[in-house]
């Protein structure tokens, strides 16, 4: 019973490396592409080395397919990647940001019949 | 800086109301000028919107049939899909918003609606 439960808990862990790891190496696919149709291919090789190990059924097995994908990863992480504006290290961060608290900012334009 | 404050809401100016015959229900566009350009996220979307924009971003998925998307759909139980897809569905909605999800969350958005809420309470969804 126990087994069962630590091979499923085990499972879990390795479905969620697995799909973290996917999303990195997406979003760093999309970093060195430098137009949207080399990305295509791209993601779609990416996606292939992945299809290629779905049927691993060994949980060792499948522990070192991720630690050797999470290193190949390392390998080609991109050093300056895309980040949202408005997040930290984005161009927009900390730029514009919102008033004191003093201050009031009055969306109806003075309209008082609205009360 | 009260007295500053203070100032600041004294002499604020009314404006005649020329600009509020337009419809407040407005689609989206340059010339909309109720559209707040600034970033700090007091112009949150509204719920249909947002529900509209992660449809139509799940149905131009290539695999999923676009005729069996609603607001209410699990990406893996009814749409067919598997995790890496999920993965991918995700980004495409972190891309359509303009939004970076942390990667512990965004693992965790596996349904229409957990998207739907994450986006909607997300205060820089643009």
């Amino acid at each position: 019973m126990s087994g069962g439960a630590t091979y499923l808990a085990r499972r879990a862990a390795q479905k969620e490396r697995v799909r973290i790891l996917y999303r990195r190496a997406l979003k760093d696919t999309l970093n060195w592409a430098v137009h949207r149709h080399l990305f295509y291919r791209d993601a779609s090789d990416l996606r292939d080395k992945f299809e290629a190990n779905k049927r691993v059924e060994d949980l060792d097995a499948i522990d070192r397919l991720i630690a050797d994908g999470e290193a190949n990863h390392n390998k080609f992480r991109h050093p300056d990647p895309y980040i949202v504006p408005w997040a930290p290290g984005g161009s927009k961060f900390n730029r514009n940001p919102t008033p004191p608290s003093g201050i009031e900012i009055i969306h109806d334009y003075g309209r008082e019949d609205n009360a | 800086m009260a007295f500053r404050a203070a100032m600041l809401r004294h002499i604020r100016v009314p404006v005649q109301n020329l600009t509020l015959k337009r419809p407040i229900l407005q689609s989206w566009s340059f010339g909309n000028p109720t559209r707040s350009m600034s970033s700090h996220g007091d112009d949150h979307l509204d719920r249909e919107e947002v529900i509209e924009r992660v449809l139509s971003v799940i149905k131009d998925f290539p695999k999923v049939d676009p005729s069996k998307v609603t607001p209410d759909v699990h990406f893996q139980k009814d749409l067919g899909l598997d995790s890496l897809d999920t993965v991918e569905i995700v980004m495409a909605l972190e891309e359509e918003f303009k939004l970076e999800i942390p990667d512990k969350e965004a693992d965790k958005i596996d349904s229409c609606p957990l998207a739907i809420e994450y986006i909607v309470s997300h205060p820089m969804a643009g």
